[in-house]
């Protein structure tokens, strides 16, 4: 969200010449610092005809490729220090005269902006200005640093933690109480909802010619899979969310179900939510069911209509006589939830089931495992013990663990054409993960742009993963227990198997990347609220708010892998889900900081190699015409003559 | 000596291979004087060679009747044989022990190799050091000449008959200061940066000794390399520790009083024997079975393994940014100059010239750098991580210089005309090879054993 000026001021942008100057050398995982530093690279134009590299002395400006690319919504800046507006965003506190401490190349002195969308620093003491451009909707928490008889230079004013890997640090000069009034400002406007207000997602009026909400519409997804069919049928139950309302409107469910049997089965289920059809196997009709956890309790209670519901899901497939029961949780967790009310699916009660239990922790394990991994990513990295560190944080142990599980789930539906049920305590976190990543894998579709976004859209948004909640959209209190990285470690896992099958995916990091930042920036109602409910029937999201498809859809070519080969992988991907293949996202945890930033400009690179692609589409597609035209013509004047070489 | 004597079972028949990731394959074993193979009647498609040369060590297993053979071979791969017969096994253990460890050069493979293609370019003349000259410097400098004065290697052993020397000194000054220099390897021309006008040179240590000789001609020399701005970088890849060890035993630095235009820095990057150990650590944690080993990231950390890449890579920055833009010409040496000195001359070189990032200027690169220069491929690369009886001449440092570049590739993946498999294949190669190309210490070898006219060179292929 940081980007130069001018794409020109961008010394990455100038000719490629001179020598390969390795800004750092990162090692694997592992950046190596070196004493030769940003220097290297400043020279850009030497006649060795070498690639150059990119830290520029500007490092805190990622090149333009960043998630703000909308110069042709912005208002064109009045003076130099002013931020660029967005449609519907106005200024709200300037402060002048504030320093910004970055953490990689010290401290530098300009304008602090706060408008009700974003924080926008540009200073004006460096030949190439840096400037920060940070939606509000990022940060978690507003601090002041120091008072005013703190000694020491830049050791009062503000600290905004972000929910993207970084802190951003402000110094104010200390007479006058120079920072109040944007303290008030920026704790008011970046936590909307704690202070009744809305957020700016409501306010932002840009027009795409792309409506992203139509992206997903649950009857046509049900239709491209083949759903209704003799076992399958979509019930209308839940049409106004008074059955369940953390679930969608429409779900599939085995026709030889009634919807009484439904609402029985649902009395023994957490919140209602019964298993319903994720995803159906097109050739052998194995499925994928979610749902949350059965309500058995100490006294192991036992609900016939749910196992016959279980059973009538399992008949639904007519190669396999047995179900998988997939419970994300660790089984000493399961066993726990049982003092709660909840528990698992015993294998006595449900006959031909398998229990498998997945070992993935819950939201408080992952939650602290990100603060880990923040401690070890931001602002410096310790080089002599970073692969340890990581380690330390288990992060990369649970990506692992998700991972592996999804692959089970895939595994069993594809090789042994057997249905799967998954769930965990809810049905609205780890189970959205499995279900969403085991699909990745058995469906091209997903793969896919459109399909990706038709994925989340299914698995998370309708499902009701509560985004709200665990993002903590506009709220201040940055330690409420039910905030948790879940969603993030999904697009993690995505991005491991992209790094597997650099070819199987339509797109590219960027479109991760992206994703990522709108989950936190406001700007756009997708990742709003905590159900379908609420975000339809409620808020009515898609009248008040502009769907982040919509942005997506309408600049494609950013986010197209040029390597994707859909004709060669139109089958399952199995990724291999063990430590050793699996990598630290650098990209995202590690790209504020300017050393670990890309050497060559890759994107550039790929841009081209898409625009070559389609132009030699186009070539196939005019030559076909032609042989066609000259076919069509030689049929025209009949047999008689002799065919050229070219007819033949 | 008849191959014949150490081949006491030449045939078995339903022996089965397993190979990792790969579908076992059953048939007929077979031992000649340089392979092993696995055959099947049926499918003449279905088979499996390896070249003796290319086992690590051979471990066996009995149970009952039957046996399994584990070849771990050089490039790390393990195979698994299940032989019938516990005889068979052990004389086909004891056979491929004896034929991957032969001393005779003469009876290495590379001389019964008759390559199938038709050598278009003949790889032994490609990179004749004149030629390269006049690539690298061209009309740029007038200030080098080509000297023979190695001619016969009468002056230096390891030294190829022809070096690079400024000039304006002449033989005498060469010799002179090749008495001064360990093993009388005497400063010579690396790299000529056509941009700046700065050198990369290198040598072995000085020695200096205890009482502190010094040797004007070696001064002369050295002064007489540098470039327009007049200074120069002495980088030592040594520790000072291990510098004043090694002075003690008459070995040592150049003092500043006697080279007054040049500084002298180290930057130490690790000896042989301990990458060598780093390595076994490294391949270790690599081929652990327990694949959930949650202790991956610390293991690899603890080998070391990355920590020397990035000691190497850290050196070769500093010489390019020496010589690309603060304008100082460069000599590297450590002890003897064979090791960690052709890492920081060769892939500066590949940081600086684009040239070095294509196939034929790598290849090129090393020819030039390593081959010639005389690093010791047959000694380093004898054994590798597999093989227990330690001896003291084994070191991955040509396969340290090959990670170096696959990392600077993996930074910088729009500046290669080669891939990751090009540098796989020249890591199998120097391991264990059909061709000549990676055969002996040094040139004055190759040219006693006729190598040139006796193998086919790897760079023809």
């Amino acid at each position: 969200m940081e980007r130069p000026t001018s794409p020109d001021d961008d010394p990455r942008n100038k000719g490629r010449t001179g020598s390969l100057g390795i800004a750092d050398l990162s090692i694997s995982e592992k950046s190596a610092s070196l004493k030769s530093g940003a220097n290297l690279s400043q020279t850009t134009d030497s006649p060795s005809k070498s690639l150059c590299s990119s830290s520029s002395t500007s490092t805190e400006n990622i090149n333009s490729q960043d998630v703000f690319m909308m110069k042709s919504l912005r208002d064109v800046p009045k003076t130099g220090t002013d931020p660029p507006l967005l449609h519907g965003e106005k200024i709200q506190e300037t402060a002048k005269d504030v320093t910004y401490l970055c953490p990689y190349t010290g401290g530098t002195r300009g304008t602090l902006s706060v408008t009700n969308f974003k924080l926008y620093f540009r200073s004006v003491d460096r030949d190439l200005p840096l400037t920060l451009d940070v939606p509000l909707g990022v940060i978690s928490r507003v601090e002041k640093v120091g008072g005013a008889t703190s000694r020491g230079e830049n050791s009062y004013g503000i600290v905004a933690v972000c929910r993207d890997m970084r802190n951003l640090r402000f110094a104010h000069k200390q007479e006058n109480h120079s920072r109040r009034q944007l303290f008030e400002k920026l704790t008011q406007l970046a936590f909307p909802i704690s202070n009744k207000m809305t957020l700016f997602a409501y306010d932002f009026t840009e027009n795409y010619n792309d409506n992203g909400w139509k992206v997903f519409d649950s009857i046509s997804e049900f239709r491209r899979q083949g759903v209704p069919n003799d076992s399958w049928r979509v019930s209308k139950i839940n049409e106004k969310y008074e059955f369940c309302e953390t679930y969608p409107s429409m779900v599939a469910v085995p026709t030889a179900s009634t919807d009484e049997d439904l609402r029985q089965c649902a009395n023994f289920r957490s919140r209602n939510r019964l298993p319903v059809l994720s995803w159906i196997h097109p050739e052998s009709q194995a499925t994928i069911t979610r749902c949350s956890q059965p309500l058995v309790g100490v006294a192991g209670k036992r609900n016939k209509e749910d196992e016959k519901y279980v059973q009538m899901i399992m008949d639904a497939n007519a190669q396999a006589h047995k179900l998988y029961i997939m419970d994300a949780r660790p089984s000493l967790n399961a066993v726990a939830n049982k003092a709660k009310g909840g528990g698992y699916e015993s294998e006595d009660a449900y006959q031909n089931a398998e229990v498998v239990f997945l070992d993935i922790h819950n939201i408080h394990v992952m939650r602290e495992s990100l603060r880990k991994l923040k401690d070890v990513c931001f602002p410096t990295i310790d080089d002599a013990h970073w692969l340890s560190n990581i380690e330390a944080t288990h992060w990369l142990e649970h990506i692992k663990l998700v991972l592996a599980g999804a692959l089970r789930v895939a595994d069993k539906v594809e090789s042994n054409k057997t249905s799967v049920l998954v769930h965990c305590s809810d049905g609205w976190d780890r189970t959205a993960q499995l279900s969403g990543l085991a699909m990745l894998m058995l469906d091209p579709f997903y793969r896919t742009i459109r399909g990706f976004e038709v994925l989340i859209e299914k698995e998370w948004l309708s499902f009701g993963h509560k985004f709200a909640q665990r993002v903590g959209h506009g709220e201040d209190k940055h330690s409420d227990a039910d905030r948790s990285p879940i969603f993030l470690q999904f697009i993690d896992c995505v991005w491991q198997m992209t790094k597997q099958f650099p070819n199987a995916f339509e797109f590219n990091e960027h479109l991760l990347i992206t994703i990522l930042d709108h989950l936190y920036s406001c700007l756009f109602g997708t990742f709003l609220c905590n159900s379908e409910k609420e975000r339809f029937h409620k808020e009515k999201l898609k009248d008040k708010t502009v769907s982040l498809w919509s942005f997506i859809n309408s600049q494609l070519d950013e986010y197209t892998n040029p390597l994707y080969a859909s004709h060669i992988h139109q089958h399952v991907l199995f990724p291999v889900a063990s430590l050793r293949r699996i990598e630290l996202w650098t990209g995202y945890y590690l790209r504020w900081n300017p050393r670990m930033r890309p050497q060559e400009p890759v994107h550039l690179r790929n841009k081209q190699l898409l625009a070559l692609k389609q132009q030699l589409q186009k070539k196939i597609e005019d030559l076909q015409r032609q042989v066609e035209l000259k076919t069509s013509k030689a049929t025209r004047l009949g047999t008689a003559r002799v065919a050229s070489p070219i007819n033949v | 000596m008849e191959f014949s004597e150490l081949i006491k079972t030449s045939r078995i028949e339903n022996v089965t291979l397993c190979q990792p990731f790969k579908k076992s394959l059953v048939g007929i074993l077979c031992v000649s004087g340089h392979h092993i193979m696995i055959l099947q009647e049926e499918h003449e498609g279905n088979q499996f060679i390896l070249l003796h040369s290319a086992v690590d060590s051979v471990e066996k297993k009995l149970s009952g009747s039957r046996g399994t053979l584990l070849l771990k071979c050089k490039n790390f791969c393990i195979i698994q044989l299940e032989i019938p017969g516990t005889e068979e096994l052990q004389n086909v253990a004891e056979s491929i022990e004896k034929l991957s460890n032969i001393d005779n050069l003469s009876l290495s493979y590379p001389f019964y190799h008759r390559p199938r293609f038709e050598v278009m370019e003949d790889g032994w003349q490609a990179f004749l050091l004149e030629t390269e000259v006049t690539r690298m410097i061209g009309s740029a400098s007038d200030d080098w000449r080509l000297s023979n004065v190695n001619k016969n290697y009468t002056i230096c052993a390891s030294y190829p008959p022809t070096v690079i020397v400024p000039k304006s000194v002449d033989d005498e000054v060469l010799c002179q200061s090749a008495e001064f220099r360990q093993h009388n390897r005497f400063p010579v021309l690396s790299y000529y940066h056509k941009h700046s006008g700065n050198v990369i040179m290198r040598s072995s240590q000085p020695m200096t000794g205890p009482n502190g000789k010094r040797c004007r001609a070696d001064e002369q020399l050295l002064n007489s390399s540098l470039g327009k701005s007049g200074r120069g970088f002495i980088i030592d890849t040594r520790q000072v520790s291990h510098a004043k060890n090694a002075q003690a035993r008459g070995g040592g630095v150049e003092p500043d009083v006697n080279y007054s235009m040049w500084k002298r820095i180290h930057q130490p990057i690790e000896r042989r024997q301990y990458l060598h150990e780093s390595l076994i650590k490294l391949i270790e944690a690599c081929i652990d079975p327990s694949m959930n080993s949650d202790k991956w990231l610390s293991r690899l950390e603890s080998s070391n393994w990355l920590a020397n890449v990035k000691d190497v890579l850290t050196c070769a920055c500093f010489v390019a940014q020496c010589v690309d833009k603060d304008n100082y010409s460069i000599l590297v040496h450590g002890s003897e100059g064979l090791d960690s000195t052709l890492q920081v001359t060769s892939l500066s070189q590949m940081i600086l010239d684009h040239d070095c990032r294509t196939v034929r200027g790598f290849e090129a690169l090393i020819e030039r750098e390593w081959l010639q220069m005389g690093h010791p491929f047959q000694s380093r690369c004898a054994k590798s991580a597999f093989a227990f009886t330690k001896q003291k001449f084994e070191a991955p440092v040509f396969l340290l210089f090959l990670d170096c570049v696959w990392q600077i590739w993996q930074q910088f993946p729009c500046s290669f005309e080669f891939n990751e498999d090009f540098l796989l294949m020249l890591s199998e190669h120097a391991y264990s090879s059909p061709y000549g190309t990676f055969l002996c210490n040094n040139e004055q070898e190759r040219q006693k054993f006729k190598l040139s006219s006796r193998t086919t060179s790897l760079w023809s292929a």
